[in-house]
């Protein structure tokens, strides 16, 4: 879920921005030190979007910059186990596929799309279940399941969210309307009868 | 107006100097090149924007 965060920090201000405007030099700092980091508790910060006070700089022994207390406001996306999201596929591979969800990409295994067999085909960048003939690929919208969460804070890029589809109302957007329609029809059918 | 020790007069200077030889903006008219020198400057001219806060246990007194 996107969070939209007011935090405190002490901001460091280096020597050489001491003349310019203070909340535009805090803002770059804030967001080039924060924007694409990882924090456990947090989550994922997306952007820093504005200063909100300002306090009393400090100076310590043996640094020239300026240390302030400020607090600002954030977005952040926080993910947790057992949501569910909705995300974009944006590649394809003989092991499952990738879905962005914003700033971060997640990991769908075939194993967790459907109890089918599924075959990888690779010149059209989907996976085919081999049953049902319903397909994934790239660029599709899909509502998945986080079933597995290991976020590194050092390397934003190694997190690793792995996805599942294996449940009721999961699956894309395409499955989602036709298991939709198919209930429906069925409704109407019983209803005749 | 309280007067500074000459520990805060240090602090102060050797403070503003490192921040001039990292680059802050110089606030006097001055053809010195040594930060220090320039930092003893401002100091003099009372330009330095720094005040300094004694602790006496849980009090603080700003010295202005």
């Amino acid at each position: 879920m996107y969070y939209k965060l007011k935090l405190a920090d002490k901001v460091r201000v280096p020597a050489n921005r001491l003349g310019e405007d203070l909340r535009v030099v805090l803002l770059d700092v804030l967001q080039e030190q924060l924007e694409g980091s990882i924090d456990k508790e947090i989550g994922i910060f997306i952007v820093v979007t504005d200063i909100d006070e300002i306090g009393e700089g400090e100076i310590i022994p043996g640094d020239g910059a300026v240390y302030y207390d400020v607090t600002f406001e954030a977005l952040a996306l926080r993910i947790a186990l057992q949501e569910i999201i909705e995300g974009i596929v944006v590649e394809t591979t003989g092991f499952g596929a990738f879905v962005s969800l914003g700033p971060i990409d997640a990991m769908l295994h075939v194993s967790q799309i459907s109890d089918d067999y599924i075959n990888h085909d690779e010149k059209n960048s989907r996976l085919v279940c081999q049953q049902t003939n319903r397909t994934i690929g790239v660029g599709d919208v899909v509502r998945a399941r986080i079933v597995s969460l290991s976020l590194n804070e050092r390397e934003p890029r190694e997190s690793k969210i792995g996805l599942t589809m294996r449940q009721a109302g999961l699956g894309t957007a395409q499955w989602l309307e036709d298991d939709h329609n198919k209930e429906i029809g069925q409704r109407s059918v019983d209803a005749r009868s | 107006m309280i007067s500074y020790t000459r520990y805060e007069r240090a602090r102060i200077i050797g403070a503003r100097a490192l921040q001039i030889s990292m680059g802050a903006p110089v606030l006097v008219r001055t053809g010195r090149i040594d930060p220090l020198e320039i930092a003893l400057e401002e100091f003099e001219k009372g330009l330095i924007p720094i005040t300094v806060k004694r602790h006496f246990g849980e009090r603080e007194v700003v010295v202005a």
